[in-house]
C-alpha cells in the first residue's frame, strides 16, 4: 500500500491537510495523520480495510492536554502510519476495540496509565495495575518514589 | 432437564496460574470450563510490572540502557538494538559498519539461544524431558561465547549509542564457527527425537489454528504469525542494521497450527546460523564506535518509531524527545502483549491439555508483557 493511497483514503475522513507524508529516515513513519477523537472508528475501519494491523496505541501527557497516538503498519508493504489525536483533559475517545480486537488491551493500558476514557469499550478496567489502583502512573505529575 | 437449565449453570472456573509450570512466568488465566472443555479464557497480567516506561522518563538516555536487557531477558540484545537505533536516529549518530556486523552476529546468537530455550521448555510442557537436556547443552555454548564478550549470560547490556564497546577477537570468531557446525550436526537428533515423534505430532498437528485474518486483527507478529503463512519479518520487511547484506529466508507455515509455529522456529535457527556465518565471512575492518558521541546526550525535539525483529516478534520503541537529557516518553511495543491477547480466541472450545500446548506455542515471556 503506497503512502499516497493511504493518504487519499485517510484524507477523506480527516480532511486533506490532516494526512501528510513524513520523512521515514528521520521518524520511522511514512504517513502522519491528525484526527479528531470522533473520527477514530471510521479511520480504524479504513485502515483495517487496507489490511493494516494496529502496531501500538499509547498516549502522551502534554501537561495541559493529552494526545492519543496510534501506529498502524502492514504485513505486506512498508508504510507505517501514525495517527495523533489531540485530546483536551476530560474528553473521551471512542473505542476501536470492536474493529481491532487487539486494541482492547492497549486501550485498557492507556486508561489505567493516563486515566483516559475510551467510550464504548466493553471492559474498561485495569489491565496491568492492581484492580483497586486508582492512580495513573504515567501522568507527568505522578511522582514515583525512588 | 440439565440442558434446559442452560450452559451457565454447568460451567465452573479454573485458574491456570499464576504459578503454573507452563506459564513460564507469573501469568494467570481464568478459564471458564464446561467439563473438560474451555468456554472462555481471560488472561490476567501485570504480576511482573516494573514500570519500565515510567523509569525511562526519570533517567537519562544512557541510564536507561540497562533496562533494555530486562524487558525480554531471553532476547535482550534485540531490545538493546532497538533502543540504540531509536536514540541514534533521533540524535543523528551514524554507527560504523563493523559495529553493525558485531550487533547482528551477537543478536542472532541471542535469537538462537532464545529459540533453544523455548524448544526445551515447550517440550517440558508437553511432558518430554530429554530434549531439554539436548538443547540446554547447545544453548550453553552460546551463553559462554556471549559471556566472554559481553560479561553477562542473560540480561545483556552490550550495545552503546554509536556502536559496541568491545571488539570481537579471533577466539570469538572461531567459537562462533565451531558452534554453528556443532548445532548443524544436531538437527538430525532434534528431528528424530521430536519432530518425527508420533506423540508430539498428535499433540500439535491441527491444534490451536490461528487464521491470518485473526492475526491481523490482533496485531500478532513473529513466529506465531509466520506459522500462519504471512512472511512478515522486520529483518526483511523493514530492513535495519546490515541485514540487507545477507542472504537468508523467512520460514513460514501453511496451516497456522502449533506444529507450524514449532517448525518455523526450528527453521529460523538454521537461518540465523546462515546470517552469522555470512557476517563472519564479510566482517569489515574499522572502528566499532562512532566518533564524538556526546557524554551528555540531548537529542533535539522530535519523535521516532523504530522496530526490530525479536525472537517473539516485532518490538517497537516510540520515543518522544523534548530536547532534554531524559526522554519525554518511551512506549515499548512488545510482541507478546499482542500475541497473548489473541490467546482467548485460540483456546476457546479446546481441552486444558491442548490449552497448555497452545499457550506454550506462542512463546511468551511474561515480564515482557508486563514491562
Amino acid at each position: 500500500m503506497p503512502a499516497h493511497t493511504v493518504i487519499e483514503t485517510v484524507a477523506a475522513i480527516v480532511g486533506p491537510e490532516k494526512a501528510v507524508p513524513v520523512d521515514y529516515a528521520a521518524t520511522g513513519c511514512h504517513v502522519r495523520v491528525e484526527a479528531q477523537p470522533e473520527q477514530m472508528p471510521a479511520l480504524a475501519q479504513a485502515m483495517l480495510a487496507q489490511k493494516f494491523f494496529l502496531e501500538s496505541l499509547t498516549a502522551l501527557d502534554l501537561m495541559e492536554s493529552f494526545e492519543v497516538v496510534y501506529h498502524f503498519a502492514s504485513y505486506f508493504e512498508l508504510c507505517r502510519t501514525v495517527v495523533h489525536v489531540p485530546l483536551p483533559v476530560g474528553v473521551e475517545v471512542p473505542t476501536i476495540s470492536a474493529i481491532y480486537p487487539g486494541a482492547d488491551w492497549f486501550e485498557r493500558e492507556v486508561f489505567e496509565m493516563f486515566g483516559i476514557i475510551f467510550s464504548g469499550h466493553p471492559n474498561l478496567k485495569n489491565l496491568i495495575l492492581p484492580d483497586d489502583a486508582d492512580f495513573h502512573p504515567l501522568l507527568k505529575d505522578f511522582v514515583a518514589s525512588s | 432437564m440439565m440442558l434446559e437449565k442452560g450452559l451457565e449453570e454447568r460451567t465452573f472456573y479454573l485458574n491456570l496460574g499464576p504459578q503454573h509450570p507452563s506459564t513460564h512466568g507469573v501469568l494467570r488465566i481464568v478459564l471458564e470450563m464446561d467439563g473438560e472443555f474451555i468456554v472462555t479464557a481471560d488472561p490476567v497480567i501485570g504480576y511482573g510490572h516494573r514500570a519500565h516506561e515510567k523509569m525511562a522518563e526519570l533517567r537519562t538516555y544512557q541510564q536507561y540502557l540497562p533496562n533494555m536487557g530486562r524487558v525480554d531477558y531471553l532476547h535482550a540484545l534485540a531490545y538493546n538494538q532497538c533502543y540504540c537505533m531509536a536514540v541514534e536516529k533521533l540524535a543523528g549518530i551514524t554507527v560504523p559498519e563493523r559495529a553493525e556486523f558485531i550487533r547482528v552476529i551477537t543478536s542472532e546468537l541471542n535469537r538462537i539461544s532464545s529459540h533453544l530455550l523455548w524448544f526445551g521448555a515447550y517440550l517440558l510442557d508437553l511432558g518430554a524431558f530429554t530434549p531439554f537436556l539436548y538443547c540446554f547443552d547447545d544453548r550453553e555454548q552460546i551463553l559462554d561465547l556471549l559471556d566472554r564478550l559481553t560479561g553477562s549470560r542473560l540480561t545483556y547490556c552490550f550495545y552503546r549509542f554509536g556502536g559496541v564497546p568491545v571488539d570481537i577477537d579471533d577466539d570469538f570468531i572461531a567459537g562462533c564457527r565451531a558452534f554453528s557446525q556443532r548445532l548443524r550436526s544436531r538437527w538430525d537428533d532434534y528431528d528424530n527425537l521430536v519432530t518425527k515423534n508420533v506423540i508430539f505430532i498428535h499433540r500439535t498437528r491441527d491444534v490451536g489454528i490461528l487464521p491470518p485474518e485473526m492475526a491481523l486483527q490482533y496485531g500478532v507478529t513473529g513466529p506465531t504469525l509466520r506459522g500462519s503463512g504471512i512472511p512478515y519479518d522486520i529483518r526483511k520487511s523493514e530492513p535495519f542494521s546490515v541485514y540487507p547484506l545477507f542472504d537468508f529466508e523467512i520460514p513460514i507455515g501453511e496451516r497456522g497450527d502449533v506444529m507450524d509455529r514449532y517448525l518455523v522456529r526450528l527453521q529460523e535457527m538454521e537461518q540465523s546460523l546462515r546470517i552469522i556465518e555470512q557476517a563472519l565471512d564479510k566482517l569489515p575492518n574499522g572502528p566499532i564506535m562512532a566518533e564524538k558521541v556526546p557524554k551528555r546526550l540531548k537529542p533535539p525535539e522530535g519523535e521516532v518509531y523504530t522496530a526490530v525483529e525479536t525472537a517473539r516478534g516485532e518490538f517497537g520503541i516510540y520515543l518522544v524527545s523534548k530536547g532534554d537529557v531524559k526522554p519525554y516518553r518511551v512506549k515499548l511495543r512488545v510482541p507478546c502483549f499482542s500475541n497473548l491477547s489473541v490467546l482467548p480466541e485460540l483456546i476457546k472450545d479446546t481441552m486444558v491439555a491442548d490449552a497448555v500446548a497452545i499457550l506454550g506455542s506462542i512463546d511468551l515471556v511474561i515480564p515482557e508483557i508486563d514491562r
